[in-house]
């Protein structure tokens, strides 16, 4: 992230990163301002050359409201959610590949799929509680989400945060992004689900 | 001299990971190798996440002990099995009793090793198929011993043995270990004095320097870097020790099997079975290390067999399941290893599915569970936590 609040002095930053534990590069969607143009699915697309059937994100489309009953408001509204690959900090997946093909990396908490060791028994798949691994019927083996990892390396920011024509996507540090988020005021929330908890590290922000 | 250092500093044992329980899946926590080794840090286990498996180093001190006490046959020692048998044969009188000794033992025996843990169970029984009345393991007390921690190995392999010997119907007394005193154990030689093969050795030696110059090349071990994991573990190796293993149960002479259940806790064999939740995804075929599981395809129909004789108990299969299919049974009957059954475990109707094109068994929807599940659940989640706040 370049944006830096002139409150919070750089150095102050960089100390809580210090006493943070590990890395962990993440995405921050602010879905209150998703305008649900899908643009992050086909940059994803295009700059991982995913065939048909496999998305490393799509956008889950909530709509609300109802209009059977007429004394009430309608109370329309939707929501917009891309759901990428969480990055867990105690990824499902990871527990459940038989192999040891999947990967969380120390340096940045990256999960990735090893495309040598990944024999396609889709176990991931079945572990994930977010769907994020997908089989890729053609190399019969599990792909996902890297988060652009080979950008990343290349200090760019992934594929689908620089497309956003919304500007609704962040990418940084966990703690990095956190800091930023709060000068605007914005809290974060992770898609927590019923069970055992993997600690996603994709956070939203909703109204 | 080259050649001398060159020998000195050779591991000398080889692994072959391919059949190694631990390379193969990150869920096998099997130890067996470094339980028993008695040189420290001569074995190094992988950690459990991307590097798993087992690896020797120059520490080790070449005693054996891992060869026997490995289950999938991985590791083999530079004078294999083979070579120890055909010596095995070469000293048995027919009728007689054979010893096996330590160096440690007081006393003559017909074959002196440096450790008793180098036994294997095919080795055990070879002079009983050469035609020894008995065969004797003759050893001081371990205790005092600086590779005392291998003698729970070659215990298990004398249990095993009498085990073994007393399912081919030749009672249990055949084989016995001997309590002796501490003191240097001598080896009875063949009355045909063999060459001095230590004069042998030098010589060629002196005669490669003067001719050749160069000392030999260093055996480099040849490491395929191109060949990807899931290539590798489509390969199943033979499991030699297994196959020696049989190779003497059936040349017993006298055979009359019995059939004789025992627990499966420390005995390198056992018996699985596969309950409904079978999906049919292959996964315990592609990492058993052995290649006691094979699937056939006919007709629409997938069927899992199982060869309990090759199979060695690692229980790589039942950790790697998934869906908690596979399990091993309590007892295992050790007639098994002389009659080379293939069972079923289980034969079902397969079906494709529309998502991914794969094959699955028999399901009601057009979807395999696993496209339905990766699927609804981006879908779910999302709705569940987001909507209603709203």
């Amino acid at each position: 992230m370049s944006e830096y609040s002139p409150i919070v002095p750089r150095e102050a930053i960089e100390r809580s990163f210090a006493k943070q534990g590990p890395k962990q590069y993440t995405l921050w969607v602010d879905i209150e301002h998703c305008i649900g143009c899908n643009a992050c699915t086909i940059a994803c697309k295009a700059e991982n050359n995913t065939p048909v059937g496999v998305d490393y994100n799509r956008v889950i489309e909530i709509e609300e409201g109802d209009f059977r009953d007429a004394s009430k408001t309608p109370n329309v509204g939707v929501t917009f959610v891309p759901m990428p690959c969480m990055h867990c900090g105690q990824p499902a997946c990871l527990a459940a590949c038989p192999v040891g093909a999947i990967t969380k990396r120390k340096e940045d908490g990256i999960v990735l799929i090893n495309k040598d060791k990944c024999i396609g028994c889709r176990y991931c798949a079945w572990a994930c509680p977010y769907g994020a691994p997908q089989f890729n019927a053609e190399a019969k083996i599990m792909e996902k989400c890297t988060l652009c990892v080979h950008r990343v390396e290349k200090g760019l920011q992934p594929a689908c945060v620089t497309t956003c024509p919304a500007k609704v996507r962040f990418f940084g540090e966990l703690n990095e992004l956190t800091m930023v988020m709060r000068e605007k005021r914005a809290k974060g929330v992770s898609i927590s689900v019923g069970g055992a908890d993997t600690k996603p590290s994709v956070r939203y922000t909703s109204k | 001299m080259n050649a001398l250092i060159e020998l000195g500093l050779q591991v000398p044992v080889r692994l072959d990971s391919t059949l190694c329980s631990r390379f193969r899946s990150t869920k096998s926590e099997c130890a067996a190798c470094a339980a028993v080794c008695p040189a420290p840090g001569a074995v190094r286990l992988g950690d459990g996440a991307g590097n798993n498996g087992a690896e020797i180093n120059a520490a080790c001190v070449g005693c054996g002990a891992c060869v026997s006490a490995c289950p999938n046959g991985a590791i083999r020692l530079l004078e294999d099995d083979q070579r120890v048998a055909e010596r095995i044969a070469q000293k048995v009188l027919a009728g007689d009793v054979f010893r096996f000794a330590c160096n440690r033992a007081k006393g003559r025996a017909e074959m002196v090793l440096p450790c008793l843990s180098r036994l294997t169970e095919a080795l055990v029984l070879e002079p009983i198929r050469r035609g020894a009345q008995r065969v004797d393991l003759c050893a001081p007390d371990c205790s005092g011993c600086g590779l005392r921690k291998t003698a729970q190995q070659w215990e298990r392999t004398l249990a095993f043995s009498q085990a073994l010997c007393e399912s081919a119907g030749l009672g249990v007394a055949r084989i016995s270990s001997v309590r002796v005193e501490v003191g240097n154990a001598e080896e009875i030689r063949l009355p045909a004095r063999m060459p001095n093969s230590r004069r042998r050795l030098f010589g060629a030696i002196a005669e490669r320097l003067k001719s050749g110059g160069d000392a030999p090349p260093l055996e480099t071990e040849v490491v395929e870097e191109a060949e990807a994991f899931r290539e590798i573990v489509q390969r199943h190796s033979e499991n030699s020790k297994r196959t020696d293993l049989l190779g003497v149960l059936d040349a017993l002479p006298g055979l009359s099997v019995t059939s004789k259940e025992v627990s499966t806790a420390g005995i390198p064999l056992a018996q699985l079975e596969v309950d409904q939740r079978c999906v049919a995804c292959n996964v315990c075929e592609t990492l058993c290390p052995t290649g006691a599981l094979t699937h056939r395809e006919e007709g629409g129909n997938y069927a899992l067999d199982f060869d309990a004789a090759q199979c060695t108990g690692c229980r790589v299969c039942e950790l790697a399941c998934y869906h908690q299919a596979l399990h091993l049974r309590e007892t295992v009957d050790l007639s098994l290893l002389f009659q080379r059954s293939r069972v079923t475990l289980i034969s079902a109707a397969l079906s494709t599915c529309q998502g991914c094109g794969e094959r699955i068994l028999g399901t009601a929807s057009a979807f395999c569970p696993a496209c339905q599940v990766s699927g609804d659940r981006r879908d779910s989640v999302a709705r569940r936590f987001f909507s209603g706040g709203n």
